[in-house]
C-alpha cells in the first residue's frame, strides 16, 4: 500500500515524533507505515485520517502492481 | 507523551527482568547448596522445579510488555518469536535424530529455554533491521 502520510505530516509541519505522539504509537512505527514497510490495521489507519481530517483513500492508496492483478 | 509510555513500560520490563532474575539466582545457588545437604527425593524434585518460578515471573514480565506495545511492535515481537521457535523446534528435532541415529553426543534438554531465548534476541536484531 502506498501512502502520503510524509507529505500530509510535513504540510503541518510535524516530525514523526510528533504524529506518534498523536497516534500513541512509537517513531519507529510512523516511519514503518511512511516508508510503505508496514500496513496498519483499519483502526489504526482510521485514526490517522481522523488526526489529519481526510478520508482514508485519500492518505492511502492500493500499490499499482496491486491494481493491475485486480 | 508516548515517548514518556513507551520509556516507563521498557523502565517496568527493566526492573521485573532484574527482579526475576535476581530471584532465580537465588533459588539456583539455595538450590544447588541444599542439594549437598542430601535431601530426600520429594525435596529434590520440589527444589529442582523452584526455579521455574522465577522463569515463569520473566514470562510474566516480557507478556506484560509485550501488551504494551503497539501493533507493529507486536508484529517485529511475534515475527521474531515465530523465528525463534521455528530454529529452536526444529534444531532440537534434527539433534534428536542425530542423536539416536547417528551417536552425536547426547545434550541435555536444559539448553532448549536458553537456545529459544538466544534464538529470540538474535531474530528480533534481524527482524527489527528488515523494517528500518
Amino acid at each position: 500500500m502506498k501512502n502520503r502520510l510524509k507529505v500530509l505530516r510535513a504540510e503541518r509541519d510535524w516530525s514523526q515524533a510528533d504524529l506518534a505522539d498523536k497516534l500513541e504509537v512509537s517513531r519507529q512505527s510512523v516511519n514503518a507505515i511512511e516508508t510503505g514497510k508496514y500496513d496498519p490495521s483499519l483502526p489504526l489507519a482510521f485514526k490517522i485520517a481522523a488526526i489529519f481530517g481526510l478520508p482514508i483513500e485519500q492518505i492511502f492508496s492500493a500499490d499499482e502492481s496491486a491494481q493491475a492483478a485486480e | 507523551m508516548e515517548r514518556e509510555k513507551t520509556s516507563l513500560a521498557a523502565k517496568r520490563y527493566s526492573r521485573d527482568m532484574l527482579i526475576a532474575g535476581a530471584l532465580y539466582a537465588g533459588v539456583v545457588i539455595g538450590g544447588a547448596l541444599t542439594l549437598n545437604q542430601e535431601p530426600p527425593q520429594w525435596a529434590v524434585v520440589v527444589i529442582a522445579l523452584l526455579p521455574m518460578l522465577p522463569a515463569l515471573l520473566m514470562l510474566r514480565a516480557y507478556l506484560v510488555f509485550l501488551k504494551g506495545m503497539d501493533e507493529f511492535q507486536r508484529q517485529i515481537q511475534s515475527e521474531a518469536v515465530a523465528i525463534a521457535a521455528g530454529v529452536t523446534g526444529f534444531g532440537s528435532f534434527s539433534y534428536g535424530f542425530l542423536e539416536e541415529w547417528a551417536g552425536f553426543p547426547h545434550l541435555p534438554l536444559i539448553w532448549v529455554l536458553p537456545t529459544l531465548i538466544f534464538s529470540w534476541g538474535v531474530a528480533l536484531c534481524i527482524v527489527r533491521l528488515r523494517y528500518k
